[in-house]
């Protein structure tokens, strides 16, 4: 059966990785190149890298560039300024292996057909800032600070079969240990979509709670990740009785 | 070990750093490349594949390299595609139209019964005593699709399970195909990748 994953987030402001606490403070950490060797070796199931001051600027080609020349043998997931099919293909050619879309799904969603058609469904995640608020989920406007429900046409985009996963992002306690709302979870409203749950959801009983969640598929993590050496495998030995692949480390590299 | 050269088909089809990494990784020589005279000189053809079958196969044709791979792995050839370049080996696909495929091992592309996708790390359970796989059985594979080989078990070399069995390994002679991404599976999938090239270059 298929396993439930542990994506390890590089989230990166101004080109450097940072600790970023509910998207409004960061830490800085270093080279995201770096870092994302490192999660290669300690067997993250993805890593994912989320470049956050990419709206006006586009995809950070050059920095996935360099990542890409790392070769890395875990999947790479980009999220960052894409606005066009021609971004995500171009994402994709330099080392990505699926794209996170957030303001195509507000500005252009026809360029999410055109984007499926390139990548396959399989290659798009939605990439969702929500909140919970009076049982209602919001989805949250970086760009105009606002909060608004799920509109018809986000929804009606979702359960198109373009896109394959959405990346639900507690912004408000991301940062946080432990404080991932698991309402959003249930509050989500296309069943048919798998989740990724992030944003808070570094503490381990919690993340053996939302794993548990039939919807959710894998859970993504940043910060808690910076704070041990190893930290992949001492979360996944936390996780007990769910389909989690254990993590290997890359000191057993394979030569023939 | 005995060091080859693997001729990384270039048709425009995604990332292929990791590809050429992996085989770094083991030791073998990498030329990524559309150029046939390139191409002839290695030991190993692989065939990558990232995104949706037509554009893939669009991509093949303008280059005119669906003749030359096909007529590569007729000429008895090693050739492997990963993903997408897997389904590529195959009749035809009907994701988004139908279209045609390379037509080396027969076989349709059709959507996951049951399922949208397949997506994340999944089982490889082997269906064959091809040496090449046998290491491999019950070892963990990323899987990243959203149409699925349908081809005559005769050809099958393993399966994984989600819900339904899915085709996750094919092969006929000196051509083999991997659903999954063994170039992103780390450990598991250099090991795997090292038994392919050690079992189709003798």
């Amino acid at each position: 059966m298929i396993m439930k994953r542990l994506a390890a987030v590089i989230t990166v402001r101004r080109g450097i990785a940072v600790q970023s606490f509910g998207y409004a403070r960061h830490l800085p950490m270093g080279d995201p190149a770096v870092i994302a060797h490192t999660l290669d070796r300690w067997g993250a199931d993805e890593i994912f890298l989320n470049c956050i001051d990419r709206q006006q600027h586009g995809p950070d080609f050059a920095l996935l560039d360099r990542i890409g020349k790392l070769g890395l043998a875990t999947p790479l997931i980009y999220a960052g300024g894409i606005r066009s099919q021609a971004d995500g293909v171009q994402v994709v050619k330099l080392g990505a292996d699926r794209v996170a879309v957030d303001a195509m799904l507000r500005d252009s969603p026809q360029e999410i057909h055109a984007l499926s058609e390139s990548l396959g469904a399989q290659g798009i995640i939605a990439a969702l800032p929500v909140s919970l608020r009076g049982g209602r989920l919001l989805w949250r406007d970086y760009r105009r600070r606002t909060d608004e429900p799920l509109g018809e046409t986000l929804l009606e985009t979702l359960a198109a079969g373009r896109i394959s996963e959405a990346l639900l992002i507690d912004w408000q306690n991301e940062g946080t240990s432990g404080g991932f709302d698991t309402g959003i979870i249930d509050a989500f409203p296309v069943s048919t979509m798998p989740i990724i749950a992030f944003g808070g959801a570094g503490e381990p009983a919690l993340m053996q709670r939302l794993l548990s969640h039939p919807a959710v598929a894998a859970v993504a993590v940043g910060n808690s990740l910076s704070w041990r050496e190893h930290a992949v495998q001492a979360l996944k030995a936390g996780l007990s009785g769910l389909p989690v692949r254990r993590a290997s480390f890359a000191g057993s590299e394979v030569r023939a | 070990m005995t060091r080859r050269t693997i001729g990384i088909v270039d048709y425009g089809a995604g990332n292929l750093a990791s590809v050429q990494h992996a085989f770094h990784m083991l030791g073998h020589r990498c030329r990524i490349s559309g150029d046939p005279q390139v191409l002839d000189d290695c030991d190993l053809l692989l065939l990558p594949g990232v995104g949706a079958f037509p554009l893939a196969m669009e991509n093949l044709v303008a280059s005119g390299l669906d003749r030359y791979v096909a007529d590569a792995a007729r000429n008895d050839r090693p050739l492997l595609g990963i993903c997408l370049g897997m389904q590529l080996l195959v009749d035809s696909s009907s994701e988004y139209r139908l279209t045609a495929g390379l037509g080396l091992i027969p076989g349709t592309v059709e959507p996951i019964a049951g399922a949208r996708w397949h997506i994340g790390w999944n089982r490889l359970e082997t269906v064959t005593n091809d040496a090449m796989f046998a290491a491999s059985d019950r070892e963990s594979f990323y899987f990243n699709h959203s149409y699925a080989l349908d081809v005559p078990a005769a050809y099958q070399a393993a399966l994984a399970r989600s819900g339904h069995p899915l085709v996750a390994a094919i092969r006929r002679d000196n051509v083999v195909g991997l659903q999954f991404h063994a170039e992103k599976s780390q450990a598991a999938g250099r090991a795997l990748l090292a038994a392919i090239v050690d079992g189709l270059c003798r």
